[in-house]
């Protein structure tokens, strides 16, 4: 029983990272339809830019932990500047077009950051630091035991979506932005300029997305194909929650976590990733539109 | 199409025949030595397979709008039928190239028809992932000897088929020895590839004009649409699976045996997205743009050196832009990653787009292309977005407006 707990508590952790990008993707797809695959790739390259910027400060020795904190707020808003940038050069202009078209951009861009960064910082995977309280010993939590690296990263996702919870629901810009994603032409008519909206929302998203590469860096190590493995996954989980729901998303990220885990103890680390993706074509067929989507009914 | 266009066009395809018929001597002749020479032959022999390939593909995403990253899963199971029967023959007898490439074209066909069928209930993005789990898990798959579930080891030894992690060598492909001295093994596995590369063109460009064929350009346009005219949705669906998955285990079996060696990592993801990228550089649903992104794919490296010979090495920018060629041989994917998202924002019809955009009017497709970029550069928020109300910009509009890239939906 208590390996049964063990195996729950360490795919919550994973999961819970899986939810993160999950929600930028979902963030994504809601308000252009675009299922942006270059978000994993992205949140790569914001995270070499954090490990630079740590280099950097690594000079002086700060208080605060700052050492780690400067860059990472650092890291975070430039990954949101550069979404914004490729929403607006190279995914406005195929927005109206048919899907394959904006599928087909983002795959170019994943190449392209992937490319990027194995020239800028080589294929080595390095080791990335992670705030001082996340080390230190394993901690005894009631029967299982488990890392405090891994309990930091699970307390980090839940307070990122908080934070999008309470931002999206309560301040005007955050409304805004959802109200953008739902109706662009009534958005327009009240007065929110929707193609600003939907650049924030880019933003908003890499931004997003930047956290969750910073997250896991410290566990799989900082390389250009660090966040492949986590994209697909959170890919995955976006599909399993319904894409268009952010609820969806995180309850599938910590679902795909625990089943990932599951298999992995259970059956065999060797089948864990195709035991995952069973799943998930067995939850496609019966819904779907995922677990907590809706239908979408369109006119022709 | 009257008899008088129709015929430049047949003496045309008469002589690419006949030079593709005579390519494999062609170093060996005294003017094409200088550029020609047996590495050649075996990077056109690469063409041709990757150009069955690719009509697989195209028919399934350019064709019938189905978007697949699982492809290259397909053409692994196929290189993976036809390695094993041509390795272990079929109940003690040896079985012939040829039947162990058409076994394997078959049965992934069948296959992929049946992998429509979960399919019929996806689509964009869903679609895209089912697919990509195919791609991911197969690996696994492949190099599987046995799993326990419940405490309880189950055998499974797939991985005594493929070989594992290894996975599996053939022996060079030997041209028949009653034609010695005539033909080399090189230029024999030329023709071994051309001759079915030829045929499955012929038949894929057929299939495209067919009721076949309309009725899946239907289904990427506007299912709703189509199935009102009377298509039968999940037929033309399942169909389209299994014509790519039929190409896909021919090119794969071919595959196998022009390469003699299969690895469970030979198709890994980033070669279905290679795959997809080759097809709309070259041009979705065309036969002709197939060709192009065969071309893409058996010529990475050259595209490559040629393009990083272009750009002089600058000694100031080293170090910030890539400037040397091992700067060029790393960055390989934004090569043709930053070809690909331009063409796709202003050439959505390819290179096949293009050379029939050129071929109908040049000054129309200067205009075409210059309103383009203008659009892009509203959008964006480069420039001020001009109204196009004169009399005499409409027609122009029109006259560039490629037919392909009408609004789909």
């Amino acid at each position: 029983m208590s390996e049964f707990i063990q195996t729950v508590a360490t795919g919550l952790s994973m999961g819970s990272v899986y939810a993160v990008v999950a929600l930028a993707i979902v963030l994504i797809y809601r308000s252009t339809g675009v299922a942006n695959f270059a978000q994993g790739e992205m949140a790569m390259f914001s995270t070499f830019i954090a490990w630079s910027l740590v280099v950097y400060f690594g000079q002086w020795s700060l208080p605060l932990d700052m050492n780690y904190w400067l860059p990472f707020f650092m890291a975070v808003t430039i990954a949101g500047l550069i979404g914004a940038i490729v929403e607006r050069v190279v995914l406005r202009p195929v927005e109206e077009a048919p899907v394959l078209n904006s599928v087909i951009v983002t795959l170019g861009l994943f190449t392209l950051f992937n490319t990027v960064a194995i020239w800028r910082y080589g294929g080595i995977a390095k080791p990335f630091p992670s705030p001082s309280f996340f080390k230190g010993g394993a901690l005894d939590v009631g029967p299982v035991v488990i890392s405090r690296l891994n309990i930091g990263v699970f307390a980090m996702s839940l307070l990122i979506m908080l934070l999008l919870y309470l931002f999206l629901n309560y301040t005007k810009l955050g409304l805004a932005m959802r109200a953008a994603a739902e109706n662009r032409l009534a958005c327009r008519m009240v007065g929110i300029p929707a193609g600003r909206m939907l650049t924030m929302g880019w933003a908003l998203s890499a931004a997003v997305g930047a956290v969750a590469g910073i997250l896991v860096a410290p566990i799989v190590f900082l390389s250009p194909n660090m966040m492949f493995a986590t994209l697909i996954f959170a890919f995955a989980a976006a599909v399993l929650g319904g894409l268009q729901s952010l609820p969806g998303a995180i309850l599938g990220g910590l679902l795909l976590g625990i089943i990932q885990n599951m298999a992995g103890t259970y059956i065999g680390s060797e089948i864990d990733i195709t035991a995952a993706f069973l799943v998930i074509v067995l939850v496609l067929l019966v819904k779907p539109n995922g677990l907590l989507g809706r239908r979408v009914v369109r006119r022709v | 199409m009257s008899r008088a266009a129709l015929r430049p066009r047949v003496l045309g395809l008469i002589l690419l025949l006949a030079v593709l018929a005579v390519f494999p001597y062609l170093y060996t002749w005294p003017f094409f030595g200088g550029f020609l020479d047996e590495f050649r032959t075996f990077q056109a022999t690469r063409f041709g397979l990757w150009l069955i390939i690719l009509l697989g593909l195209n028919l399934l995403t350019g064709y019938s709008g189905q978007i697949s990253l699982g492809h290259a899963a397909l053409v692994a199971i196929g290189a993976y039928v036809a390695a094993v029967l041509i390795n272990d023959g079929f109940m003690g007898q040896n079985v012939p190239v040829a039947v162990a490439v058409l076994t394997a074209g078959v049965s992934t066909g069948m296959l992929a028809f049946l992998l429509g069928a979960p399919a019929l209930r996806l689509s964009g993005p869903y679609l895209a992932i089912a697919t990509l789990a195919m791609i991911i898990a197969l690996p696994q798959i492949l190099k599987l000897e046995s799993i326990s579930f419940a405490g309880q080891d189950i055998n499974l030894d797939v991985a005594h088929w493929t070989g594992g992690v290894q996975g599996l060598l053939l022996d060079r492909p030997k041209s028949p020895g009653s034609l010695d001295g005539l033909v080399t093994d090189r230029q024999w596995l030329y023709y071994e590839v051309m001759v079915p590369a030829i045929i499955m063109t012929a038949m894929a460009a057929n299939l495209a004009r067919s009721r076949v064929g309309r009725a899946f350009i239907a289904i990427r346009d506007t299912e709703v649409g189509a199935e009102h005219m009377g298509v039968n949705l999940a037929l033309y669906k399942m169909t389209a699976f299994g014509l790519s998955g039929l190409y896909a285990g021919v090119g794969g079996g071919l595959f196998a045996y022009t390469e003699a060696f299969m690895s469970p990592d030979s198709f890994e993801v980033i070669k279905s997205i290679t795959m997809l990228v080759a097809i709309v550089l070259g041009g979705l649903a065309s036969i002709v743009g197939t060709v192009f992104g065969a071309l893409f794919m058996a010529f990475q490296n050259e595209i490559v050196d040629a393009i990083s010979g272009l750009i002089p090495s600058i000694d100031i920018l080293k170090g910030y832009l890539p400037t040397t060629k091992s700067d060029f041989e790393r960055l390989r994917g934004a090569v043709y990653s930053v070809p690909l998202i331009i063409f796709i924002i202003f050439a959505p019809g390819g290179l096949a787009g293009l050379v029939r955009q050129v071929g109908n009017s040049a000054p129309t497709w200067w205009q075409g292309a210059r309103l383009r970029v203008t659009g892009w550069a509203s959008l964006v928020g480069l420039a001020t977005p001009r109204r196009r109300t004169g009399p005499d910009s409409g027609p122009t509009t029109e006259a560039a407006h490629d037919p392909e890239e009408d609004k789909r939906d």
